[in-house]
């Protein structure tokens, strides 16, 4: 659906985007991580034609943005961070506005739209009256008039209070589910992603520094949290009988693949270390990611 | 779509109240104008310019006549300054505002977008003219007769028109006005087309018009004059010079249309070549 191949943006003397090379593969709820400034609104404008790259190649479902726009963003629908509308207008007249930028859309189908992101009975009111919440129904409901078959979304719950987030965490799944949307959210909030997406893509000052799948994330090392009476002890010994990788912080260890935290409670007891509790720590998208970061400092 | 893409450049003009609080001040100036030609000494130095041409002051000084005297300090200072804030929204305000970003992740190419916002803009600068142009011979006839009018202007002399010929130039001027009005929108909307704020795009524009007006004025740049934008902007006036200079007038629409080819040109250029961010 999206293909970005060895894309290059320079503003001036900065490098902002900086040989990135990306494929989102239709059907997929994608992920694109970074930092601010990380490149990620430069990546998804050169995606809609609205930034052009200074080398590389676009397509987007199938077609070069640069060359043929029309084509390439014919069955995009896209939402910004605090998405911006003619105020002084109404809901329904802004929707009328903005995809007959498309193609012409019956009132039948802006009805229905109007319909499925619940704003109905408001689509006649001045769109300055709408809540913070309304405003981004009324974003989805624009990109969701031209049957887009890719959703962009830059930053879409940016600004939302926690139960908005939460709707939009849920729309997103539903729009995912009911309609079969591929979409691509590019976002900072790391537990969204993790509860949305099935591959992410990390930046780092305009470099992409992970690409792969969620589960592929958490696969890094096996990190088991173990509470007993001596730590500093028990880790020595699990070290003696190569049970171990790593430990840290006085509470975690990595065990030696193939080693079960059964074998591990056997052997601490039979050495007399009394184990209070023993459990698996999944590392979350958070741990991976700042692990990922500190990694790319330590590597500049 | 040629169709729904002006008329949605013309809903968000129209939309906005900022578009109509210029046809408010209009009215305001125009209003304070008639009162002063009506009660103040302007009548009687109109009256005695009349008569030392040997003209009976009752029969020019008319509703056409005043028309066209209240429309002169409004063409001058405040149709420009309008016309610059409209323009200089126009591409500038939707960056700003974010709606420009919303707009262009749509499959509509840049110089579509901005033509149908120029048009817009040529629409805006026409009607504001055919109101000014309206309520200035609507208020004037009030208090002044339907008669012949005469024109006294540095340039062009004094003329003393008939009824029938004084309001055939008035509509002339009128649609010359509206050509001055469009090249100042098309001036401020060049500008908007460049990465900046709408006030900046507004300021470089009355800055190029004030410039060419100084230039204009002074004598070493009298054989040049005609280089000069706001020389082609008198046209307006110049237009019931006795008998009309048809071609002096042809060749300035000429100048005035390339003109407003030209910043729309440059102004795509430039839109086309930018990044748009948010």
């Amino acid at each position: 659906m999206i293909h970005l191949q060895n894309l290059y943006k320079k503003f001036g003397s900065r490098l902002a985007v900086e040989d990135l090379t990306l494929h989102v593969p239709a059907g997929e709820i994608y992920g694109l991580l970074g930092h601010n400034g990380a490149g990620k609104s430069t990546a998804i404008g050169m995606m809609l034609g609205q930034v052009w790259p200074t080398s590389g190649k676009v397509r987007i479902c199938g077609h070069d943005v640069t060359a043929h726009r029309r084509q390439a963003l014919q069955k995009v629908g896209a939402i910004f961070e605090s998405p911006a509308f003619y105020d002084y207008l109404s809901g329904w007249r802004n929707l009328e506005i903005l995809s007959s930028y498309t193609a012409p859309t019956p009132r039948r189908r802006i009805q229905e739209v109007i319909a499925w992101v619940g704003l109905s009975g408001r689509e006649d009111s001045k769109v300055r009256t709408y809540s913070h919440g309304m405003r981004a129904r009324l974003a989805l409901a624009q990109a969701l008039l031209p049957h887009p078959e890719l959703l962009i979304l830059d930053e879409p719950s940016d600004g939302l209070d926690p139960e908005g987030i939460h709707e939009v965490r849920q729309t997103i799944l539903r729009l995912h589910r009911e309609l079969g949307l591929t979409i691509l959210l590019s976002s900072h909030l790391l537990n969204e992603v993790e509860q949305l997406c099935s591959r992410i893509a990390v930046l780092n000052q305009g470099r992409m520094v992970f690409e792969g799948t969620l589960a592929a994330t958490k696969q890094h090392e096996h990190w088991v949290r173990l509470k007993v009476g001596d730590f500093t002890l028990a880790a020595s010994q699990l070290r003696e009988a190569q049970f171990i990788q790593d430990e840290r912080e006085g509470k975690f260890i990595a065990l030696q693949p193939g080693v079960g935290t059964d074998q591990v409670v056997k052997l601490l007891v039979e050495r007399g270390i009394p184990v209070y509790e023993i459990t698996s720590e999944e590392e979350t998208l958070e741990d991976f990611y700042l692990r990922l970061m500190n990694g790319q400092r330590e590597v500049n | 779509m040629f169709y729904r893409h002006f008329r949605n450049e013309l809903w968000k003009l129209f939309g906005k109240k900022r578009t109509y609080i210029g046809f408010g001040a209009f009215i305001l100036v125009q209003t304070g104008m008639l009162l002063m030609l009506r009660f103040g000494r302007v009548r009687a130095d109109m009256e005695r310019t009349l008569a030392g041409n040997g003209y009976l002051a009752q029969e020019y000084i008319s509703a056409l006549t005043v028309a066209v005297i209240m429309l002169i300090p409004q063409v001058a200072l405040l149709m420009p300054l309008y016309a610059a804030l409209v323009g200089g929204d126009l591409v500038a305000k939707e960056a700003e505002e974010g709606t420009l970003r919303m707009i262009l992740s749509r499959p509509i190419s840049r110089f579509r977008l901005l033509l149908m916002k120029w048009l817009a803009g040529v629409v805006f600068a026409a009607l504001l003219v055919l109101v000014l142009g309206g309520t200035a011979l609507g208020l004037a006839r009030i208090w002044f007769p339907w008669k012949g009018m005469f024109v006294s202007w540095p340039g062009i002399g004094f003329n003393v028109l008939s009824v029938g010929t004084g309001f055939k130039l008035f509509l002339w001027s009128l649609t010359f006005m509206a050509v001055n009005a469009s090249v100042t929108v098309g001036l401020a909307f060049m500008f908007s087309c460049f990465n900046m704020k709408p006030a900046a795009a507004t300021i470089l524009a009355l800055s190029v018009l004030f410039v060419s007006i100084v230039l204009e004025n002074i004598p070493f740049f009298e054989s040049y004059k005609e280089w000069f934008p706001t020389y082609h902007f008198h046209t307006w006036i110049r237009i019931y010079s006795q008998p009309t200079p048809w071609d002096a007038v042809g060749q300035t629409l000429c100048i005035l249309l390339a003109l407003n080819l030209t910043t729309f040109l440059v102004g795509a250029a430039a839109f086309q070549a930018r990044d748009i961010k948010s």
